[in-house]
Formats: structure tokens, sequence, C-alpha cells
């Protein structure tokens, strides 16, 4: 997040008192008149705080673009900008995607896992494609530079709210790890042989990446061990030294009386332990298999993926994200047990549909939902401005309204460890949300009013 | 011309390896050598020194190949050995100065993605037809360097274009290391940063490495200098503690710097600030990436972006760090809005006049759109002709370090002076004549592929010329027609493999 540290704590401490605007520490902020986008409210006859959780003919307030409050009976403070609306529900978050970023880096084929998404994302893109995206209601998306490579590289979650610079459009500089498995390359799959095998790599990839964080582990703790046997021993040598030296005077004196040469001891003491190579691909493989970011892998073969969770079963802080999961209703018995979430991407796909979409459904997302896989809702970098519209689609064929919502808000910023800044429209998130006149994911209702941490992007006169 | 009779035998040997080398019918490429303490002066009607008022009826002297003397006719005096070019009809103006080109070369670019430890010493070609233009468009001090298709590219350097050898044509040997910022082919820009980044800590394991070998007594890489034989004497021999403003190698003072890795000691120079660099970009989005890996390294304050024209837009970003520019020669770009399709000019060199950035310009092609022609461009959208000028002689010249020595005709600079008819910015004036450090090297009254192409002179001894009695009036019009055609698709190529 980019909201700056002091601010966020300020206001989560201010928020926990009872009452903001009845605090003594109101009047004193008061003082300061307020700027335009500022305060804001938000009132609505239906308020999705999250997908299940609906509060009637609710209040939302907004300060320095975070949710500060969230009632029922709340009164609008004086000089706030009121937004009022039918319904109310979080932005949307595209978890697959790939607006913002330079079209030749997303297809890029020679990335490895260090590869940093960053690194492709182009700050100077015309405001017109990402005012698409949020005039459909995405306000994030999460994007990686090649896409369909063996290793994707280290994702990032953008805003899609314009902003100055790159800084202002990163909500996580590296949501994920990535990597790609079967997929076809210029319309060919690979060889089915290859396929297995690559599967086989990347479970490799990950085992070297713990013994890597081991190699570091064990590194700092012989270093410690090796200090401490150094500290003692000097210590020992200051205290003998006085010993040491009548020793060697003793011997000299030897020496000359035999006019013998006199040879110094020979001092020895353990070797510093050995600083290990870094290597940047392994340590991102290390964040890996620590669980310290997900992987998320392209994969859609029911025998790959298979293989895939029988090979890092063994990792046990190891949290898989599977994108695409085709034929993932064979495995859904272990997506569930492991809970390993599923990007879906609910688009119609012509004739000439790659070889791993063939057995494609716009029906997975339903299916998997109702084995009680954990499904997210994403478009392949097909255009998130069109996302929502593929949610209607999921819904259309079994999806269930609330899970849709929730594949495309809580179920991501928990994927991507956002929880606390997005997904929700609890007090302390940061304030990107949608007005609608409608339910939300309705080919009916359509989008009135968009804010991205706080500032309105998006209303009934600026849209065209 | 004048010609002293000393220096008779080494013309005659010199033009007899040109002639060899197949520049027929070039003898305006005059190659009169200045030997220390030589002198030369120049009156002119009017000298512009473009570091002061213009001078009327005005006197150059040099001494040594650099310029002495500056002033009215009145007040300066020309010594009475000096050889002496007096052209009262014409104005003098300094030799204007290319901050950046990958022209001249035998071949701009190369496969290696990082290659610091390559010089464009190499690949320069003093015969290269680009040295010959640019006498004609009246410059007088290119730097060259690798092509912008690369990581980390070659070391690049300043010359002068006249020569027969690239150690003739020398002014500054290392003016820079070329990195770019955009992706070279079969790269994308999330690549390319790695690339990059990695080249960068690959250079600091290697050393910290060194520094490890020598504290554990494990002498390899000494071992290795001398069995490959590189230097260990003298400074090589010597450890020095690692100097820069962005990350150092504790201990680097253990390791002989000539044990250093021959092919990272050049990104060393630059991390340490010994060599400037060149950073390409190639879209606006590269401009971040080139400021971040030049602090990060230490060398930001010796950094020149070279932009292409879709860059102006990160101009706020360039500005803040505090960078100079070259710009692209595509001097107004339209922008169009992808909904509306409508179209936006924007004069690229006003964008950077108003942030305060400095920026040189360059060429497009080494004739018809050289410095002169981009900078009355500039003129024709408003700039003064200070600002013009300026762009095409003193900024390039303080961005290549030589602020003082070329671009202005001052006591001090290099004595290299351009005697133009008229308006050096106008199609209708002409550069006569080109004395580059007290040397005339172009005269144009002997330029005979000039005086084929605009008045078509067939050159004595050339094929059409020996069936010349025959031809009919019609026929040979003709010939010289297709004469220049051929002119200028060689100048298109070259501007074509910048």
């Amino acid at each position: 997040m980019h909201l700056p540290e002091t601010t966020l704590a300020s206001v989560l401490l201010v928020g926990a008192t009872s009452g903001l605007f009845a605090s003594p520490a109101f009047s004193s902020a008061a003082t300061s008149p307020p700027t335009q986008g500022d305060l804001v409210a938000v009132r609505a006859h239906k308020l999705h705080v999250s997908p299940g959780k609906v509060l009637e003919d609710a209040t939302l307030l907004i300060r320095a673009g975070v949710i500060v409050q969230v009632g029922n009976d709340l009164e609008v403070p004086e000089g706030a900008r009121l937004i009022e609306g039918d319904v109310v529900c979080a932005g949307f978050m595209d978890p697959w995607g790939s607006l913002g970023m330079n079209a030749a880096a997303t297809v890029d084929m020679a990335t490895n896992a260090a590869t940093s998404a960053i690194d492709g994302v182009d700050p100077y893109l015309h405001p017109w494609y990402r005012n698409r995206a949020l005039a459909a209601g995405v306000t994030a998306v999460r994007v990686q530079a090649g896409m369909v490579s063996a290793r994707g590289g280290v994702g990032a979650m953008l805003s899609t709210a314009p902003a100055d610079d790159l800084e202002g459009m990163i909500l996580l500089k590296d949501s994920n790890a990535a990597a790609g498995l079967g997929l076809s390359s210029r319309g060919n799959p690979p060889d089915v042989f290859a396929r297995i095998s690559a599967v086989d790599k990347l479970v490799g990839d990950i085992n070297k990446g713990r013994e890597y964080s081991i190699t570091w582990a064990k590194y700092a703790h012989d270093l410690e061990a090796w200090n401490k046997t150094i500290a003692e021993a000097e210590a020992k040598l200051e205290k003998d030294f006085k010993k040491a030296k009548k020793d060697r005077d003793k011997e000299i004196a030897e020496a000359k009386e035999k006019d013998k040469e006199f040879k110094e001891e020979k001092y020895k003491e353990d070797k510093r332990p050995k600083l290990p190579k870094l290597d940047a691909e392994d340590a991102v493989m290390a964040r890996v298999a620590s669980g310290e970011m997900p992987l998320v892998v392209t994969i859609h073969r029911a025998a790959e993926m298979r293989e895939l969770l029988k090979g890092t079963a063994k990792f046990k802080r190891l949290r898989l994200v599977i994108a695409g999961g085709t034929e993932a209703e064979a495995v859904a018995d272990q997506l569930v047990a492991r809970s390993i979430p599923v990007i879906v991407r609910p688009a119609p796909l012509g004739a000439n549909r790659p070889d791993e979409y063939s057995g494609h459904n716009l029906a997975l997302a339903g299916r998997l939902a109702d084995a009680g896989v954990r499904v997210l809702l994403g478009s392949s970098g097909g255009g998130s401005s069109d996302l929502p519209l593929l949610a209607t689609l999921a819904i259309g064929h079994g999806l269930d309204r609330d899970k849709a919502l929730a594949a495309l808000t809580t179920e991501v910023a928990r994927t991507f460890d956002l929880s606390g800044e997005l997904g929700s429209l609890r007090p302390g998130r940061r304030a990107d949300l949608l007005v609608l006149d409608g339910e939300p994911l309705l080919p009916t209702t359509t989008v009135r009013y968009v804010l991205c941490a706080g500032r309105v992007l998006i209303s009934p006169d600026s849209r065209d | 011309m004048i010609q002293q009779p000393t220096r008779l035998l080494q013309r005659i040997a010199q033009t007899h390896l040109a002639l060899t080398l197949g520049l027929l019918g070039c003898s305006f490429l005059l190659s009169a050598q200045a030997e220390a303490g030589e002198k030369y002066a120049v009156r002119a009607g009017t000298v512009h020194t473009l570091a002061g008022e213009a001078i009327p009826n005005g006197v150059i002297v040099i001494e040594g190949g650099r310029i002495t003397a500056v002033g009215s006719a009145d007040d300066v005096k020309i010594p009475w050995d000096a050889e002496v070019l007096d052209v009262p009809h014409l104005e003098a103006y300094p030799g204007f100065v290319e901050a950046h080109t990958s022209s001249g070369m035998d071949r701009p670019n190369e496969s290696v993605a990082v290659a610091p430890f390559l010089n464009v010493r190499d690949s320069i070609d003093p015969v290269a037809f680009y040295f010959e233009d640019c006498l004609r468009s009246g410059i007088t001090t290119v730097n060259v360097q690798q092509g912008n298709a690369c990581v980390i590219g070659a070391v690049g350097m300043v010359v002068k274009p006249r020569g027969m050898t690239v150690e003739e044509m020398l002014v500054r040997p290392r003016s820079g290391l070329k990195i770019s910022a955009a992706p070279k082919s079969g790269m994308s820009r999330a690549t390319q940063a790695q690339t990059l980044r990695a080249a960068f800590t690959g250079l600091r394991n290697h050393l910290e490495d060194l520094v490890q070998q020598k504290r554990n007594g494990n002498d390899y890489s000494r071992r290795e200098a001398l069995y490959q034989g590189r230097d260990l004497s003298g400074e090589r021999g010597k450890g020095r503690a690692m100097m820069s403003k962005g990350w150092t190698v504790e201990g680097l003072e253990l390791v002989p710097r000539g044990e250093v890795d021959e092919k990272q000691e050049p990104l060393l120079d630059l991390v340490e600030g010994r060599v400037p660099a060149w950073i390409y970009c190639g879209a606006p989005m590269d401009v971040r990436l080139a400021i971040e890996l030049a602090s990060d390294n230490g060398f930001l304050e010796r950094t020149t972006l070279v932009l292409d024209d879709s860059c102006w837009k990160a101009a706020d970003l360039i500005a803040e760090a505090g960078v100079s520019v070259v710009l692209d020669s595509t001097l107004v770009r339209t922008e169009t809005d992808p909904k509306t399709e409508e179209e936006e000019e924007i004069f690229i060199p006003g964008v950077f006049k108003d942030k305060g950035i400095p920026f040189a310009l360059s060429s497009r092609n080494s004739s018809t759109e050289s410095l002169w022609f981009q900078a009355a461009m500039c003129m024709a959208h408003g700039f003064t002709r200070a600002e013009a000028m300026a762009a095409i002689t003193a900024t390039p010249a303080k961005i290549l370090g030589l602020e003082g020595k070329v671009g202005c005709l001052c006591p001090g600079a290099a004595g290299n002076v351009l005697l133009t008819s008229g308006d050096p910015l106008s199609v209708t004036s002409f550069i006569e004549y080109v004395v580059i450090d007290g040397n005339l090297v172009y005269d144009r009254s002997a330029d005979i592929r000039t005086q084929h192409l605009l008045e078509g002179v067939v050159p004595e001894g050339t094929e059409s010329h020996a069936e010349e009695p025959e031809v009919e009036e019609d026929t040979r019009k003709k010939a010289g027609d297709e004469a220049g055609d051929e002119a200028g698709d060689e100048a298109g190529d070259d501007g074509g493999s910048r």
C-alpha cells in the first residue's frame, strides 16, 4: 500500500474510538478545512460490506482515502462530499490481467523466476485504457511479465486509478511468483513427456528454493556460533596472555641456551563460515517454499495438475494458486483439502482455442465452487474491462452470485495477502468502491460512481 | 591551398593511401598535418564566437591546433609566420558538435547483450562516407557510441571527422559506456531491466569473490591474471579502496586492480565514476529504469540520456534527476488519442527547454537533416538563434565534458572553424571551408561530390567523362541525375543504420 503509514495508523486509532466525529480529536482537525476529496460519505440502500454481508440503508465514511466508518445511523459530517446510490460494493479486482503492462513484457518467453513485473509496467500508457477498466468497475489488476512463459517471475498488484508515477500505481510490488505448465507456444502444445518433466522441474525449483533458504539460515546460525566461539577464544587468550608471554620468554631463553632457533607456536582457529552465493531466482523460490508469497501456476490439464499436486504435497507451507484450471474438476477434492484457489477465465473461446483449453466450459467456475473449491475470476490478460461481464457469464452458467462477487473481491484480496487493505468495505480498508444502480454483476446493472482511495474517478457526468 | 614543401612527401604518401582505399576524387579532404607550434589564422567578414558578441572583420589565430586569440582585425595581430585563410566575404562559426551517433562504424551493434569490454575504436571506419559528410555539414566533433540495440554496450570515443587512422581522429578516448534501457531484440522491458541489474550484481559478486579469495589466502585471480598475461605492474599492481557514490565492496584495496576481470573492468570504471554513461531510452517508461540504474550504481551525475522522441512524457522525471539529454532527430511528434484519434503535435525541444533540461540535438542523417537543419527547425518553432545554436555547440560540448574546448571560438578552444557563405542555419548558405585544429580540411571549391550533385560537373577520369565527347546533351544530364540519386540513397542508408 502506498498510503502514508502515519495516516493509516492515526485513522485506525481514531476509528477505534466510538463516534469519530464527536470526539475532540475531530474538532481540532476541523480547524484546518477539509480539502476536496479528503472527506467523502457514500449512502446506499444496500451496502455489500463483503459478499453475503449486506447493510440496508447504510452510510460509509471515507477520510484521506481510507474507509473510517460503516453503519446505519451515521451522520454525514459537514464539508463531506455526499454520494448517494442504490447499491455499493467493493471495487473489482482482476487477479489475472495485463492492464498497465508493456505488451511485449507480458508475452516475453525469456522471463525467469526473478523477472519483476514492475519492470514491465508502463506508467505512460494512455489513460483511456485504464479509464475503460475503471468505468467497468475494475479498480485493481494483478499483472506479471511472461504470462505464458515457464517462469513468469514476480507479479504485482496495480491500481487502475490514474497516478502521477509508477509508485502511485503499485498496490503490492511482489504479489506472487508465477509459472506456466503445458502452455501452447505459437499454437502448438508442448510434447506430452515434456509437459510432465516441466512439472518435475518446477517441483525441483521449489525444492531448490527451500534448500537455498536453509543454506542461508544455516549460514546465519553458523556465523553466530563462530562469532561466539571467537569471542570466547579471544577472552580466553587475553586472560592467558600473561602466562603465554611468560612461557614464550622462557622458551626463547631455553632456545638461546641450547643455541637453537626459536619457533613461534602455530595459532589455529575455526574458519569463518563461508557466505553463500546470492541467487535471485532461488531467492524468489525460497519465498515461495516458505509460503511468504503464493505461486500462481497457469495449468490446465488434469494429468499435469495431479503430478503438480503430488510433487508439491511435501511443501507444507507452499501456497499454490491455479490459473486456468480447465480440467480442475478432476482434482477438486485435493484443491479443497489443500485450500488451493483456482482463477477461472469464464470467457467464450472460439473454435481455434489452444490445445490446453479444449475442455473449456463456461460452467467451470460454478462447478468448482459447488465442489467447495475457492474460485477467483480473471481475464487472463484478455482485457480487464470485460471481467465484470465475464463474471455475469459465469453466474449464468451456475456460479452463485455472492461467490462471483467474492471471486472478484475478497477472494482475490485474501489470495494475494491484501485482505487488510482491499476487497471489502470495512473500516481501515482503502476506499476502492463502486456505486451501482442495481445488484452487482447483473447484466442490467450499470456502474454510476467509481472511487479509488476515496477519489471519485467515474461519475454519471464523467461517463462518455 | 597553400602547401608547405616540407610536408609534400607526407601528403603524397597519404594521398596515395587514399587512392588505394578507393577514395577517388576526394582531393578536398586535405590532409595537411598541424604540428605543435604551427600557426594558422583566419580573417573573416564576421566572426561568431558564440561566446559573446559577433566580431566584424575578425581574426582567429590558431597555434598548435588551439585558438590563441580571437578579435577584431584592428586588435589582433596575425603572426608573421602564420598561414592565413583570408576570406572577408565569409562568416566564421565554431564547428558543430554531434553529442551522440552510431554512424561511422563498421557495424553499429553487437550480438552480445552485455559487452562493456568492447570499444568503438575497433569499429570506427576512418574512411566512412559519414565522416566526409560531417565536414560538408559543419560537424567537427563527433561522439561515436555503440548503437541502441544492446543491454550494456561498448565504450565510445570522441573523434574529429578527419584522419586516416582512428588514432589520428581521436579527441577523447573514453567518452562513455553505452547502456540501453530499451529492450534489445528478443527481450522485453522486464527482461532487459533484469539483465541490466544482473550485470551490476555480477560485478559486485565478482569483486566480493576477489576480496574473499585474498582473505582466504587463495590467490587464484592473481595466478589467472599472470597466466592470461594481464599487466599487474604500476597502478595495476596496486589495490585501491572502492570509490563510489552507489555501493562499495569492502576490502577491495586488498585486490590489485590488474586482477579485476577485464570483462568487468569497464563496469567498475563506470561505478567508480571514471567513465560517463550514455543510456538510451526507447519509451518514456525506460527513463525511470535508466535513472534508477544510474543512481543505484552511483553514476547518475555522469549520465546522459539518449532519448527517443516519445520520451518527452518523462520530462518531469528527467528534470528531477538533473541529467542532460540528447534528443532524437524527430523534433515534432504526433500523439494520437486512442479513442478519439485526435492528433496533437508536440515540439519536443520546447518541452525540454521549458523544464530547464540541458539538451543536445542530433542529426537524422549525415547530409540533408544534419545538425544545422535540426537547429533551424528549432528556430522555426520559436527558439532564439542563441538557443538553437547552443543545442548544437555549447550544450553538446558541455555534455561531452569539452566545455570551452569545442563548440565556441574562444582562446583555449580547439581551432575548429567553419566559414560559411551566410547564415549556417539557412538552406541557401554553404559551408565553404572547414578548419580543424588549425588545418584546412575542407574546401567546397574542390568538393567534387557536391559539384557533381549540384552542378552536374562530371569528375575527370570517370567513365562517363571518358565517353563524353560523343554523348548528347540529354543523356549527359540523365547520367548526372542518376549519380545524384545514388548519393541520396547512400545518405539514406547511413541514417537507417543508426
